[in-house]
């Protein structure tokens, strides 16, 4: 007599021959969906996943997850203006996750253990493509093109790789040596590049058009908005791109003792922060007022940390030189944001008017994307190239992405577009191979499907900042990395929302025996005895689970 | 995730196919004691829920006999079938007797009273869902102030008896309270009250889904805010005399509990500030004599 025949040898059978599941009109579905940190992400990664890996000290698989659609996770995790913070659940619990200092956590680990990426197939590739322009778009795209086996080429008119990230992003916020090493793992893919290739005009388009299978044009937007009524040709006046080319590559700054850096967004805290940092007494104009700076709120904190004085709210009427430097005759506006992006209406209030005194101005209002070069081939659409939803200009083969095709003007957004465009290029050189999956309809895990219980409050591990003291008179970054075990405790903070992280408590939580754990992970739900009463979906912490009506 | 992980061990003596409502936090709360305790067990069990969970002749959901016996006598049945054991030369073996609120508080008090009186070698677990919800729902002296049931359609005028402090009184070797939103503190209570020789009572608080006026999915969120809001404290009571607080905090305010329950929602912001003061009051009373035991 085996076991269970002696155990049970008392009753007739056991209840298992009576099949509850014929009770139910809901069946618990298993189904991951996204995030909201995922909704928010401008290259849709994957920040769940790669989160849940950090956690369980596996800094690599993290690290791989992350770059699927982001080859700069050590650049991102230091100016990505990081919407995903805005939309993490657990802001609604205590605080948000510091998702952007954990990616710069694990690209720095990345970069330090010299983690490199698969090499594409070794056969000559069928296919190339031509990039022009190697900021973050242009660069984004040449690696999931040559990650997808295409040869790429990239040309660009300086000297060196980087566009933006390079020429327009001062060291303190992101250090030359890690810009260098995550360009560097992309060029090493085997990716061909033409410096101080500069590609001029219509002709020199349709030549790329002929020598390669597509071509994808990421010259991004280095051409200053001129700021109405300034003498640009004045020794005391200084154009923003010129000024930041310029520090950032080394050169010292020729200006005055006191700088008036016009406007209000990251580019002219850049500007300001840098012309600090070289010394310089540095004042900030701006049309709107304080609360409505479009610069990201912690530039504006560390740049008043730094001693930068804001005017906010006023605009300068004119500028003259007198005896001792310029007198900036200036007034008090109305700022009144337009309906579209970057639109606003000013209304100068009377008797406003007041003087500021400086050696020198930087207006940094903006830049505008170059379109004139392509102006026979490619259309535009106000200040930028005209293109469908997957990034095609309109004229075969050509596509577009980045700053000179969309006003979305942060890195991350440029590294998102480049991968949308690789992605299309695909598609177009061949249609069999670079097939996109349909996006999935899932309603995002919102705060409501969190069980709550199961997330104790945590306070939040926040990426410090250097001492005010030690960041002037130097490039240094600002922003410090969290450590080891800071990282492991934030990556714990972690929701993983709409995520299933295998902790059994549906399994658990069953009061019907009616889930499975399957080898290898997961659950499955006996259809024979679930009633449907839905506490696996209640004591789910992540929300992975969702109860579907039984048709 | 920053989470306990549930790690007691299931190894099927708790059958699918039993007949509890979908969603009962009873049947949750078997599936794990009938784990804990084991194969080596022989059970008694009052007319309850848990009688009618356990069987439907001729089926069972459990792999260890019961005895189905009368709602006065539980703990007096309990303790024959364990001295038959010992007589049998089986003193190891496992008398798990259960009843609901009614056969514990009400009826079967006496007979329980006896056997602590006597020290008898049983695991007594009581199901508290305070009242006798399996008949419809009519109250017992476990119901607490104000709740409606059927038969205090208006709410019930008088306090929950203190059935712990009567317990207390026996000086029994071990009392202990636990929660279907705590499953590995019932997992390791209920294992340690195996080890122990005497009469060990469990008083497990099951929100019971019609009798409460609780949503299908919503039971063990209720035990977990009975806990959290100090209605329903986790703790032991060695000996009669020394009490441990297995959850030593009491984080938040009854509301929430109260607001789930349908049974509660005719209440007045007085009668809910009347709750909150009991609760504050015994929670009070309790972890005092937790802390002078811990001296």
């Amino acid at each position: 007599m085996d076991d269970m025949q002696r155990s049970t040898l008392w009753t007739d059978a056991l209840s298992e021959n009576r099949l509850t599941g014929t009770w139910r009109n809901e069946t618990p579905d298993y189904r991951n969906l996204p995030s909201p940190c995922l909704g928010a992400c401008p290259v849709s990664g994957r920040i769940a996943d790669w989160i849940g890996k950090v956690e369980k000290k596996d800094y690599r698989g993290a690290w791989e997850t992350l770059v699927d659609n982001n080859p700069f996770p050590a650049i991102a995790g230091r100016i990505c203006h990081h919407p995903c913070e805005t939309a993490c659940n657990r802001a609604q619990l205590d605080e948000t996750v510091s998702i952007c200092a954990l990616e710069r956590f694990v690209g720095d680990t990345a970069l330090s253990e010299g983690w490199a990426f698969p090499a594409p197939p070794a056969n000559a590739p069928a296919q190339s493509v031509a990039i022009i322009g190697s900021g973050p778009a242009g660069l984004s795209a040449a690696y999931q093109l040559r990650r997808a086996g295409v040869g790429v080429t990239i040309y660009e008119s300086q000297d060196q790789l980087g566009g933006l990230m390079r020429y327009g992003i001062p060291a303190y916020r992101l250090e030359k040596s890690i810009l260098d090493g995550e360009i560097a793992r992309i060029i090493d893919m085997g990716v061909t590049v033409k410096l101080n290739t500069e590609i001029t005009g219509a002709a020199g388009l349709q030549e790329l058009r002929v020598r390669h299978d597509a071509v994808y044009l990421a010259t991004g937007a280095s051409r200053p908005k001129p700021l109405p009524g300034v003498d640009y040709d004045q020794p005391w006046v200084q154009d923003s791109a010129d000024f930041l080319a310029a520090t950032n590559a080394g050169q010292d700054c020729t200006l005055g003792a006191h700088v008036l850096v016009i406007g209000g967004g990251s580019a002219a805290m850049d500007v300001a922060r840098t012309a600090r940092r070289l010394g310089r007494k540095v004042t900030v104009l701006a049309l709107e007022p304080e609360a409505m700076l479009p610069a990201q709120r912690a530039e504006v904190i560390e740049a008043t940390e730094e001693g930068i004085e804001f005017v906010t709210g006023a605009m300068m009427q004119s500028a003259e030189p007198g005896t001792d430097g310029l007198r900036i005759r200036c007034t008090r506006v109305d700022f009144k944001r337009g309906t579209t992006r970057g639109a606003f209406n000013i209304t100068p209030v009377e008797d406003s008017e007041f003087t500021l005194t400086a050696d020198a101005i930087i207006p940094s209002i903006g830049q505008d994307a170059d379109l004139s070069r392509w102006q026979d081939l490619l259309a535009g659409d106000g200040p930028v190239l005209k293109a469908d939803a997957s990034w095609h200009t309109g004229l075969d083969g050509v596509f577009t992405g980045g700053d000179v095709a969309s006003m979305d003007r942060f890195v991350t957004q440029a590294i998102g577009m480049g991968k949308e465009a690789a992605r299309s290029i695909l598609v177009y050189i061949a249609p069999d191979v670079g097939a996109a999956d349909a996006p999935a309809d899932d309603p995002e895990a919102g705060f409501s499907v969190i069980n709550t219980a199961y997330h104790p409050l945590a306070e939040r591990n926040k990426p410090q900042n250097a001492d005010v003291t030690a960041r002037l008179g130097n490039f240094k970054e600002v922003q410090q990395s969290l450590d080891q075990s800071q990282a492991m405790t934030e990556a714990s903070r972690c929701f993983s929302c709409g995520t299933c992280t295998y902790c059994d408590n549906c399994y658990f939580y069953c009061p019907d025996m009616a889930i499975t754990k399957l080898d290898g992970g997961g659950y499955e739900i006996k259809s024979d005895y679930c009633k449907g009463c839905g506490l696996c979906v209640a004591e789910c912490p992540t929300g992975a689970i969702r109860m579907q009506e039984d048709l | 995730m920053n989470m306990e992980m549930i790690n007691y061990k299931d190894d099927g003596q708790f059958c699918s196919g039993h007949v509890a409502c979908a969603g009962c936090a009873e049947a949750l709360a078997l599936r794990v004691i009938m784990n804990a305790v084991g194969q080596d067990a022989i059970g008694v069990v009052a007319p309850s829920c848990s009688a009618v969970i356990l069987g439907g002749h001729p089926m069972s959901s459990v792999k260890i006999p019961f005895i189905h016996g009368t709602l006065e006598s539980a703990a007096a049945s309990a303790s024959g079938v364990k001295r038959a054991l010992v007589a049998q030369g089986k003193p190891d073996t496992t008398v798990l007797c259960l009843a609901g609120d009614g056969g514990t508080y009400d009826i079967g008090l006496q007979s329980l009273s006896s056997a602590a009186e006597r020290n008898e070698d049983i695991l007594y677990v009581c199901f508290d869902n305070e009242g006798y919800m399996n008949t419809g729902g009519q109250k017992s002296s476990s119901t607490p102030l104000n709740a409606t049931t059927g038969s205090t359609p208006t709410g019930k005028s008088t306090r929950k008896k203190n059935l712990i402090e009567i317990l207390a009184a026996h000086r029994i070797p071990y009392i202990a309270t636990t929660s279907p939103s705590h499953l590995n503190d019932m997992a390791a209570k209920i294992k340690k009250a195996k080890t122990i020789r005497g009469t060990k009572v469990i008083i497990v608080l099951i929100p019971c889904l019609p009798g409460w006026g609780v949503a299908d999915n919503a039971a063990v969120k209720t035990a977990r805010l009975a806990v959290e809001s100090g209605v329903f404290p986790l703790f032991e009571v060695e000996g009669g005399l020394t009490y441990t607080m297995t959850k030593a905090t009491k984080t938040q305010p009854i509301n929430d509990y109260l607001s789930l329950q349908k049974r509660y929602r005719h209440l007045n912001d007085e009668q809910i500030a009347q709750i909150q003061q009991d609760v504050d009051e015994d929670w009070q009373r309790l972890t005092t004599r937790a802390i002078e035991a811990d001296v």
